[in-house]
């Protein structure tokens, strides 16, 4: 800027406000990784089931499926676009398709390629329709009922199930123990964590998010961003329903009623801002893994089902709301 | 007569999708009964109506559905105490409920898309509990019989939405709380800096939003005498299908409880026909999702096309004055 502090004491304010507002950034960014931290070591020494290969297993697995589209999400809620409220119905019909057309074929990688190629379809046309300037939670709800109730008449209402064995593959698949899975995880976390901070697209998605105007006036389209924001959701979507599909290897209609909302869940507590322009995918992915983790160890201690929903909201909302007043403090 | 005019250029666009949509079901489906599609004023209508008032004040409340199951949980929980007493008590906690939700997002300063998306969980969470995680049911079952009578084509139930409705719209219209919440949706910070309170108006809106989706999941859980855990989930899109189908604005400040009731009517006859067609409820829900995108892409087509209509005029005026 042009003026310069003139008299010590508001330079020194400044200062003083640029350090304060860092040591939030700080305590925000090492949040959530301590508060896991916390919770592992607190449970291995609780819970003796807990430190098991077993579990440690249900857990990654857990978060494998909502992790990767928890991470392709959070491109959406970076672009300014809060979030996809039909997460469950997209991954639904793109399960179906790879059993399918797996069991149609009798090979695996054509499965997964149409239900990629199908969800990247889907996403194009919600990215166009949000990009437009029309407010994607609208759009995405009913986008999903549709997607919901083609898939329904589609398949009959009734259970699609794999016809061969094979097309578990991707859900059985070990390298030195570790599930594919979770490979596909980590690769998918590093590449969006990529995309997001060291390429063009990935920082005009994260400009238009922090200020619309700023990033119109500096040529960047916020149509074209945004499609590609859902584009990268979308890859996550096939992605996550082809690791689904073949982790259960049948699908019907209404199944995964609570993935949506698990989604939504890992991208907020991960602590992406909802205004746009502040997060990072692996935040996402951490939060994911939060939640999985709590969940798990809810029900290793053998608590019922009702208890533990009731237990992950207020989880949500203490994290939402402690992550909400940590900005307003860093902000300042 | 220039009144009436005046209302019906205002509301032509959903009269003429309502008619449209009660003609096509009366041609595909001679025994259809227009009338029928009333009943569903308990949920849908009242449901729309809370996502309504939350829209007009510029806010967005997405744990509606679970505050409508979790009043349905507890009025069979409390149906010991007799029908009318649990009723009351399941409605007044979640409007009280719903108010404190109002208050945090005001005092908080939060996006209530966020925080909504919380309570939704925890919300729907606390209705396990109460549920224990079981459908539950009324051990008496004549005590909903009352809710079977007719007086004309009302039912006590549809007669109560109705009942609603009026009140909430002259609520919004005539009083001047109400009227804040148009001024807090459409032009917010200059609607606080002329003095309207913030706090006040969010917890009012949030309190009849909740206030509407327990009578809601209430009455709907004492005319079957039943209650699940997951019970009327889809109940949030379809309410805001109907709210956006009628015509309040969700950018806020827009819209009027007619807006909702033509809405509901339209997503009613549609839902009700296709039910007594035979189609199950995901062929309801596939068009209710076309209904709901078709809407909000005419809206931005129109005012698109209003805008470019004004610059043209712009133009010319400033071609006349050179």
């Amino acid at each position: 800027m042009t003026t310069t502090p003139t008299t010590t004491t508001t330079s020194t304010i400044f200062q003083e406000r640029a350090g304060f507002r860092q040591a939030m950034n700080r305590v925000r960014n090492a949040a959530l990784p301590l508060l896991i931290l916390a919770v592992y070591i607190i449970a291995s020494i609780a819970v003796p089931q807990f430190l098991t290969f077993e579990t440690i297993r249900a857990i990654l697995l857990a978060t494998s499926v909502t992790g990767i589209i928890a991470a392709g999400m959070t491109a959406i809620t970076l672009s300014g676009n809060l979030f996809s409220l039909g997460v469950t119905a997209s991954v639904v019909l793109s399960a179906v398709i790879y059993l399918a057309v797996g069991s149609a074929t009798g090979n695996i990688y054509l499965g997964a390629l149409a239900a990629i190629l199908a969800a990247l379809v889907i996403g194009l046309g919600q990215g166009y329709i949000v990009g437009l300037g029309l407010n994607p939670v609208v759009v995405t709800l009913g986008a999903g009922a549709i997607i919901y109730g083609a898939t329904a008449i589609i398949t009959g209402g009734e259970v699609v199930a794999a016809r061969t064995n094979t097309l578990g593959v991707f859900a059985t698949f070990a390298v030195l123990g570790i599930p594919l899975p979770v490979i596909v995880l980590i690769v998918f976390t590093a590449v969006a964590w990529f995309l997001t901070d060291y390429t063009r697209i990935g920082r005009n998605i994260r400009l238009l998010g922090s200020n619309k105007e700023t990033a119109r006036n500096s040529g960047i389209s916020p149509m074209g961003s945004t499609i590609w924001a859902f584009l990268a959701f979308s890859v996550g979507i096939g992605v996550a329903a082809v690791l689904q599909a073949a982790q259960t290897l049948q699908v019907q209609a209404d199944n995964f009623p609570e993935l949506t909302m698990n989604v939504v869940a890992a991208v907020l507590v991960g602590g992406t801002a909802v205004t746009g322009g502040d997060g990072s995918p692996v935040r996402s992915v951490i939060g994911a893994l939060f939640i999985a983790t709590i969940t798990q160890i809810m029900v290793l201690v053998g608590i019922p089902q009702g208890t533990r929903y009731f237990a992950l909201g207020v989880v949500v909302v203490a994290l939402v709301v402690i992550l909400h007043l940590l900005r307003k403090a860093s902000s300042r | 007569m220039r009144q009436l005019t005046d209302w019906l250029k205002r509301y032509a666009l959903q009269l003429i999708v309502l008619a449209v949509v009660i003609i096509s079901m009366y041609a595909a489906y001679p025994n259809f009964r227009v009338e029928a599609s009333i009943e569903r004023l308990i949920p849908l209508g009242v449901i729309a109506a809370g996502l309504a008032v939350t829209m007009i004040a510029g806010e967005f409340d997405l744990s509606i559905a679970s505050m409508a199951a979790l009043a349905g949980a507890l009025t069979v929980t409390l149906a010991p105490l007799g029908l009318v007493t649990s009723l009351l008590i399941a409605i007044v906690a979640c409007t009280l409920l719903g108010m404190l939700q109002g208050w945090a997002i005001a005092k908080l300063g939060i996006n209530s898309l966020v925080f909504t998306v919380g309570t939704l969980v925890l919300i729907r969470g606390l209705t396990w509990l109460v549920c224990g995680g079981l459908a539950i049911s009324i051990d008496d079952i004549t005590a909903s019989d009352i809710f079977y009578s007719k007086f004309l084509f009302l039912s006590p139930l549809s007669a109560a939405g109705l009942v609603i409705l009026i009140v909430l719209g002259i609520f919004l219209a005539r009083t001047k709380w109400g009227r804040e919440l148009y001024a807090l949706g459409s032009a917010r910070h200059e609607a606080i800096a002329a003095g309207v309170r913030y706090r006040r108006g969010m917890v009012i809106a949030f309190g009849i939003s909740a206030g509407c989706g327990a009578v809601g999941g209430a009455l709907t859980s004492a005319l079957s005498g039943s209650a699940a855990p997951d019970a009327l989930e889809s109940m949030l899109v379809i309410g805001i299908a109907a709210a956006l189908v009628g015509g309040i604005s969700i950018a806020g400040g827009r819209g009027t409880m007619v807006n909702v009731f033509l809405g509901f009517a339209i997503i009613s006859v549609l839902s009700s026909g296709l039910a007594g067609m035979g189609a199950k409820g995901f062929v309801s829900q596939l068009y209710i999702g076309i209904f709901l995108l078709a809407v909000v892409l005419a809206e931005y087509f129109l005012k698109r096309f209003g805008e470019y209509r004004e610059r043209a005029r712009g133009r010319k005026m400033a071609e006349a004055v050179a």
